[in-house]
């Protein structure tokens, strides 16, 4: 039986990767995250899994 | 005309790895879902677009078999603040962004028309929702609508917003009103009205300080009141439930004292109707399975002066099948009350299980039991009003009985 795939926790993953992989980058000076795309970013992180729980429905 | 155009967007929830977005937008364009999956990957590698994208599109591109998309299923539901909050930050993100690029009026704009955005969305959006509904078919009225006035419904009742949608629209109102604040705000037009907003202020805060003690007490002593009031309810209640079923039945008891079987009679039945009240309440028989074989029980019963225990567990709304179960079931319980009722333990059961997809029904009496084989073609008692109508309705009856071991009518019915 194929085992069902858990939506929210798939999306906060990537969402949580993409950020840490950010933050990584801006740590090693290959790119430079300052207040005005870190906040947008992290905003970003939150809203998605958000959305991605509400859309998910209630757990059974 | 083409197939791909024939067919509606619809996401591939079943057959997609997460939403089933790339898999249907590559069914419905006729591109291989891999390719979507890595363009997606890499924009939300790049800037987050492709997982805004994703799941802009995951709330309003309606799954396969579904009819609406899935923002629209969800209005009213718990979920919805999660979705309106979750598309709120990433809203703001988004412009965040914009900002940050300078794709930005300026601050003293954008923020109070997009709260005011905001705020007339909500407003529109539930008085929409309230708009009168279409003209009701030819035909008597509904006596609530023929209250107002003789056949039409109040006009200003028509337009005036439901309970449930003054909530939004008190959110959206403050939205606007804190919109154009800060509107006045960020330019600087509130500065010779503040001194008369800090007066005010003061003086309410002051007025609240002074007057909370009477303000809790007041509310501490509406809720005692409105406790104490639903408690006078529940006794008026019980008090009138009892005067009208088990004094009556007392009195009734009193009146026919000389005559047993009818005392035994209104005993029984005032049993059976407390048990449903303090279970709280009985099904109508005409609507559920159960409360038709209690139904038929009673009525057995009290024709035949037998006692009659009825045990049901579950319930279903009652179709053709289920009235034959109900007419097979009670013509078990009155051979059971003809042929085993007088006897020794002559107490009759009958117990049931409705599931969804299978619904048994046992008979079971303590008589002298027959032999089904001995009984003569003629009598049509079992065959064919339990036997014959259970099977010309997709069910079975088995009768399992021997002479001295009692009697157990087994009614079963697939769905």
């Amino acid at each position: 039986m194929r085992r069902r795939l858990d939506r929210v926790s798939l999306v906060a993953g990537l969402a949580i990767s993409g950020l840490g992989v950010v933050l990584l980058l801006d740590r090693t000076g290959v790119i430079e995250v300052g207040f005005g795309y870190g906040l947008p970013a992290l905003l970003a992180c939150v809203g998605a899994i958000l959305l991605a729980a509400g859309l998910e429905g209630p757990r059974r | 005309m083409s197939g791909m155009s024939a067919r509606p967007l619809r996401r591939d929830a079943d057959g997609g790895i997460v939403a089933g977005v790339c898999s249907g937008v590559g069914r419905r364009l006729g591109v291989d879902p891999i390719i979507l999956r890595v363009a997606f990957c890499a924009a939300t590698l790049v800037g987050g677009t492709g997982l805004v994208v994703y799941l802009l599109a995951w709330a309003l591109v309606p799954a396969e078999g579904e009819g609406r998309p899935t923002m629209a299923r969800l209005a009213g539901r718990r979920e919805t603040w999660l979705v309106v909050g979750g598309s709120t930050l990433l809203l703001l993100s988004v412009l965040l962004l914009l900002r940050e690029w300078g794709l930005w009026f300026s601050d003293a704009i954008a923020w109070p028309v997009l709260l005011a955005g905001a705020g007339a969305a909500l407003i529109w959006r539930q008085s929409a929702a309230a708009a009168p509904a279409a003209p009701p078919p030819p035909g008597p009225a509904p006596a609530r609508v023929r209250v107002g006035g003789p056949g039409s419904p109040d006009p200003f009742r028509a337009r005036r917003l439901p309970t449930p949608a003054l909530g939004p629209v008190t959110v959206g109102a403050a939205l606007v009103v804190a919109a154009g604040l800060v509107f006045l705000w960020l330019n600087d037009a509130l500065a010779p009205a503040r001194d008369v907003i800090l007066a005010v202020v003061v003086v309410v805060v002051a007025l609240t300080l002074i007057l909370a003690p009477w303000w809790l007490r007041l509310v501490r002593g509406l809720s005692a009141e409105r406790a104490e009031r639903i408690r006078s309810q529940e006794r008026s209640e019980v008090a009138a439930h009892l005067h009208d079923s088990v004094l009556q039945t007392l009195a009734l008891v009193q009146r026919r004292a000389g005559d047993p079987r009818e005392v035994a009679n209104l005993a029984r039945r005032q049993e059976r109707e407390l048990r449903a009240w303090l279970n709280g309440g009985r099904p109508e028989p005409g609507d559920s399975l159960a409360g038709s074989l209690e139904a038929a029980a009673a009525e057995v019963e009290e024709t035949h002066g037998v006692p009659i225990d009825v045990v049901a567990v579950g319930d279903a709304p009652i179709d053709e099948q289920g009235a034959a179960l109900v007419a097979a079931a009670r013509e078990a319980l009155v051979n059971a009350a003809k042929f085993a009722g007088g006897g020794a333990g002559g107490s009759i059961s009958l117990y049931a299980e409705v599931g969804e997809e299978r619904t048994e029904v046992f008979v079971r009496d303590r008589g002298p039991g027959f032999d089904l084989a001995a009984v003569s073609e003629d009598r049509r008692g079992v065959r064919e009003s339990i036997v014959g109508r259970m099977h010309r309705h997709g069910g079975s009856a088995t009768v399992h009985s021997t002479p001295g071991g009692g009697t157990e009518v087994e009614l079963v019915i697939e769905r």
